[in-house]
């Protein structure tokens, strides 16, 4: 009963609405973070920080870009979602 | 899951346009006006307005949020300002 087998089941016509209407500005979100420096909170306080590439439908996990490591820069890497706690960037 | 994640659509739009604390696992807190929550990972999404005209955009995983605790609530100019964030380039508003 994954939130997007819950969505294809559809259910009633309001959450349904509403569900694609967070959804959409969701992945908007997604769009405007392409490309952008991100910093990562992971679990543990540790903190990384990487240019955001893109995520994958099912939330598994967030493919960066330039990922600073303290063995050297990653130029392309994947980071499960388990291990996010949040990440930030900033829009100008 | 935890009771964030198993909330409804309905439930997690109560909080968009709002001032919120999200109190997060490993006693992280972060606050910010709540833009979305994703209906798939129940990720919330928040803004906080820079003083140097720039947005800072937090996304809290849906796993590590505990509870979110609504601080303020959102006026039209508020809404306004909040849903020209990520919208499309086309579709925002040129002033003459």
């Amino acid at each position: 009963a994954s939130p997007r087998f819950q969505a294809l089941l559809g259910g009633d016509a309001a959450a349904q609405g509403v569900r694609a209407a967070l959804r959409q500005r969701y992945l908007r979100g997604l769009a405007a973070a392409r490309g952008r420096p991100t910093r990562f909170c992971l679990r543990a306080g540790v903190r990384v920080d990487a240019v955001f590439g893109a995520a994958d439908v099912e939330a598994v996990a967030f493919q960066v870009d330039a990922l600073r490591t303290p063995l050297g820069v990653q130029a392309a890497a994947l980071l499960r979602c388990t291990d996010v706690l949040a990440y930030s960037f900033l829009l100008d | 899951m935890n009771d964030w994640q198993r909330k409804s659509p309905l439930d997690w739009e109560t909080y968009v346009n709002k001032m919120v604390k999200v109190a997060a696992i490993e006693r992280h807190e972060y606050e910010g006006w709540v833009l979305t929550v994703d209906p798939v990972s129940a990720s919330i999404v928040l803004a906080t307005f820079l003083e140097n005209e720039k947005v800072s955009i937090s996304v809290v995983l849906g796993h590590a949020v505990q509870e979110v605790e609504i601080l303020k609530e959102g006026d039209d100019e508020m809404k306004q300002r909040l849903s020209c964030i990520f919208a499309p380039e086309e579709s925002k508003a040129y002033s003459p």
